[in-house]
């Protein structure tokens, strides 16, 4: 529960964005970043409070719920967006021949 | 406290994780190392007191993800090639093997790709490489009587057939340019 440690794995997914040669390594590096926000931003979320936000009659200190309704919604568009990449990635193998970025820029120019 | 354990460990396992997907070559090893990625954070989700949201990680990141990136990945490794010669030249069987067939079979070896070849007439075809993923179209000449391999010029691996054909006198290889018209 140390949001330092999640942020670290935000910073491992960034970096593999930054240096990866291929596209599907991309995308893959792209849902890492992501995923690891949604922890940082429960990990804030969890700072007060013990209990699982469920309404009972002697349950005080909860988390704060917000974080969690917007990180659903944050995971469920997630998933759209790495299917809309993977079938551009498609086209493109079958337009250019290659996924390589280098290869791609040097033929695009 | 004992629950604090057990978060910091995964949430170390999750770094290594990460880690590992972001050193490896392999795209299907990359497939998989992301489904446990995922479960592990599941996993925190429920230790940071969140089990809506990991349920619904569970669902979509271990599930769903992987399946269609498998899916996608396995339809871009085919080179589909359109046949309009009615000779043995793509023949692929057995006892007869045809000369195109065994020239595309060891370019597409060559590259990790899947040949799948598919007949067809010529008047039903108009447009097809906007409309579709085709690779190549195979046609015959009829004055000349040498084969014609139709491709895109953008694509890299037209260049490596054209190399690869170079010695053949019965086979010619033609770029269009996107936007031209097939025939």
């Amino acid at each position: 529960m140390n949001p330092i440690l999640s942020f670290i794995v935000v910073l491992i997914g960034i970096y593999g964005l930054a240096t990866s040669k291929n596209i599907i390594k991309s995308i893959v590096c792209l849902n890492i970043t992501q995923t690891a926000v949604i922890l940082v931003f429960l990990n804030f979320g969890a700072f007060h409070g013990s209990n699982i936000p469920i309404l009972i009659d002697k349950v005080i200190d909860m988390t704060d719920p917000l974080p969690q309704a917007l990180m659903i919604t944050a995971i469920v568009i997630g998933a759209a967006i790495t299917a809309l990449a993977l079938m551009l990635s498609i086209k493109i193998f079958h337009y250019y021949g290659t996924l390589d970025w280098k290869e791609l820029i040097e033929r695009e120019g | 406290m004992n629950a604090m354990i057990i978060a910091d460990s995964l949430q170390i396992l999750l770094i290594i994780i990460a880690a590992v997907i972001v050193i490896s070559k392999d795209n299907l090893q990359m497939v998989v190392f992301f489904a446990v990625f995922s479960l592990v954070t599941a996993s925190l989700y429920y230790f940071n007191q969140a089990p809506d949201v990991a349920l619904a990680e569970v669902a979509i990141g271990s599930a769903i993800m992987p399946l269609i990136f498998i899916i996608s990945i396995s339809r871009q490794r085919e080179f589909i090639v359109i046949s309009h010669v009615n000779d043995e030249f793509l023949s692929n069987h057995t006892y007869k093997i045809g000369k195109g067939y065994e020239l595309l079979s060891e370019f597409t070896r060559h590259y990790g790709l899947k040949l799948k070849i598919y007949k067809s007439e010529l008047g039903s075809l108009k447009g097809i490489f906007r409309s579709r993923n085709v690779d190549l179209i195979v046609e015959k000449c009829p004055s000349t009587h040498r084969y014609l391999l139709k491709g895109k010029e953008s694509s890299i691996l037209m260049n490596k057939l054209e190399q690869m054909t170079e010695n053949e006198p019965l086979i010619e290889v033609i770029k269009i340019r996107e936007g031209e018209t097939d025939d």
